[in-house]
């Protein structure tokens, strides 16, 4: 028992990066900070907000999501499955007189079916959200308790090409970073 | 960021020639109409019915976007506020539109008619409501309160234009929420008065709320076709741009799918519950070559905008949005078409050029209304105290 506990934990922690984070009080500075760090050539970084931040995607050269296209398939997958399904049981494996309809009632079931479409698309963005997120997780880096409430921050991770500590740590201090620390994240 | 000052977007620059289109229209729709009512009055009025609902919608569209607007405090609307309010201003000609279809009424619905009544215990239960004085009277209330909060809500908006107080643009939050409650009841009544009443016999309570959806999803269609007009031709620039058309987008998106949701609702539980009196009205609708035009009308009214709409990109690209408004405008057109004629021939579909030429005649008044309200007035309410939400709208999803 103790040995699974292990395991799920080995599992659940998260194996921080080392590298240097910039702290800030204001979010269109920090927002600014992140689109002069991607113009530096640094490609992959993190920022952390306690809320969402307008045109932080744009600053940090995010692409698109492709999650859509994991609700859109799974979406057509479930709406699939639901007529399928309709089918087999009213039809097939237990047909049943229904108020003389035939047992293949197409209008009948379309309530089940958009419930299914709906359930598959919404479950499957959701789990793969999760999945890319790394969550669950236990006991996670934190760089700074204040970010779940009024600060924001840039993490920047050593083996990021393109990563230079004298420069960075100027790049931050001149855009109205209050802090610059070297962290786990 | 440095700013660039803005240009004073103005005011459309309307050309002879766009009033040479619009007069030519109107006379072909007048003169075809005239012909048709010589040679077959009771097609001539289906046709004038279908074309006048629609824009009845339309202008009534534009007031309830307008007033939803006032009534939430929106900010990012307000550069595109105008040519709601600009739709607003067919209110007074379909106004006249309403009194002629009062008095040909007699054409439209048998429930006028004293003998048929007499021998039909149904409709004497029904005369409390379907009676030519209540009818009047509905319709004019109807077209009164529509015409008084167009007045109160455009003409207010018109006055900060002037003025730039900002106490004017709060007033209109209270005489909004009041028009909203109004607008439900009353345009649902007119739905039933006007459409759901051909057919005396039949009722479904869900009836108002399926206009709602079509009547949302071709305003936006209109609305963004409008917009991308004076797009392309530089007058919002600075004022209106893709992240505005993504909203847009994504109500006709919405009201797209709230029309199927709508419209499904009312056909399944007819179907399920399967009384005369209410499949009388999908009887028709499933046989013979109205079949198609149902079907039609479910796969180019919902399945093609759904899936032409799903994209991101869809709602952010001019030339696509533009495709997918023109279709759903048609469709829309369909869709009050599939509500009218079958009252007028219940085996065959009915239709030529003469049904097209009186809708480009109403078209062509639509147009003509709201092309010269937008060529007196400044097509960006520029004074508005919310405008800098409107100018920095950004959209993210």
């Amino acid at each position: 028992m103790d040995k699974l506990f292990t395991t799920l934990e080995n599992l659940l922690r998260p194996k921080g990066k080392k590298g240097l984070a910039g702290i800030w009080e204001d979010d269109h500075k920090m927002v600014e900070a992140a689109r002069k760090t991607r113009e530096m050539g640094v490609k992959k970084f993190d920022a952390i907000s306690p809320f969402p931040l307008h045109g932080i995607d744009e600053a940090m050269g995010i692409p698109r999501s492709w999650i859509p296209w994991v609700t859109f398939i799974f979406g057509l997958t479930g709406c699939a499955f639901g007529t399928w399904f309709t089918w087999w049981t009213s039809a097939v494996d237990w047909p049943l007189i229904i108020a003389g309809k035939p047992f293949w009632s197409l209008p009948a079931f379309v309530p089940i079916i958009f419930e299914c479409t709906i359930l598959f698309a919404a479950l499957s963005s959701v789990g793969v959200m999760i999945g890319l997120c790394r969550m669950p997780t236990i006991d996670p880096h934190t760089i700074d308790p204040d970010l779940t409430c009024h600060k924001f921050a840039i993490f920047v991770p050593e083996d990021e090409p393109g990563f230079d500590q004298a420069k960075l740590e100027s790049l931050f201090k001149e855009n109205g970073a209050t802090d610059v620390r070297q962290t786990e994240f | 960021m440095a700013e660039t000052p803005l240009q004073n977007p103005g005011t459309l620059n309307l050309t002879a020639k766009a009033k040479t289109i619009y007069a030519v229209l109107m006379f072909v729709g007048v003169i075809t109409f005239l012909i048709l009512l010589m040679n077959n009055p009771e097609r001539a009025w289906h046709a004038y019915l279908t074309s006048f609902f629609y824009f009845v919608t339309l202008a009534v569209g534009g007031l309830f976007f307008t007033a939803i607007h006032h009534m939430t405090s929106a900010g990012w609307s307000v550069n595109i506020r105008r040519f709601s309010e600009a739709m607003t201003s067919f209110l007074p000609v379909a106004f006249v539109g309403a009194i002629a279809l009062l008095l040909a009424g007699d054409y439209l619905y048998s429930w006028l008619n004293p003998e048929v009544v007499a021998n039909d215990p149904l409709l004497q239960h029904k005369t409390p409501y379907l009676n030519r004085g209540f009818f009047w009277i509905r319709t004019i209330g109807f077209f009164g309160i529509w015409l008084y909060f167009a007045k109160i809500l455009v003409g207010r908006s018109l006055e900060v234009d002037k003025t730039g107080d900002d106490k004017t643009t709060l007033s209109l939050l209270k005489p909004s929420v009041i028009f909203v409650l109004l607008f439900a009841l009353s345009y649902s009544l007119f739905s039933v008065d006007t459409l759901m009443a051909l057919e005396p016999h039949w009722f479904s309570t869900i009836f108002g709320v399926y206009c709602f959806g079509g009547m949302f999803q071709s305003t936006m269609a209109f609305m963004i076709l409008t917009i991308l007009y004076f797009m392309k031709n530089g007058q919002l620039k600075g004022y209106v741009d893709e992240n505005h058309l993504h909203d847009l987008g994504k109500y006709m998106f919405a009201f797209t799918v709230f029309w199927a949701y709508i419209a499904f609702s009312q056909y399944m539980l007819i179907w399920y519950a399967n009384l005369p009196e209410e499949t009388i009205f999908f009887m028709p609708r499933s046989h013979g070559s109205w079949m198609w035009v149902s079907i039609g009308l479910l796969v180019g009214k919902f399945v093609i905008p759904f899936f032409a709409l799903l994209p991101q990109w869809a709602k952010r690209t001019p030339v696509h949005l533009a495709a997918v408004s023109v279709w759903i405008l048609i469709m829309q057109y369909v869709d009050m078409y599939w509500l009218v004629y079958p009252n007028l021939n219940h085996d065959e579909v009915v239709f030529n050029f003469s049904e097209v030429l009186i809708f480009a005649g109403f078209w062509g008044a639509f147009l003509f209304t709201t092309t010269r309200f937008l060529s007196k007035n400044s097509i960006v309410p520029t004074k508005d105290g919310r405008i800098h939400e409107s100018m920095h709208h950004h959209v993210v999803y």
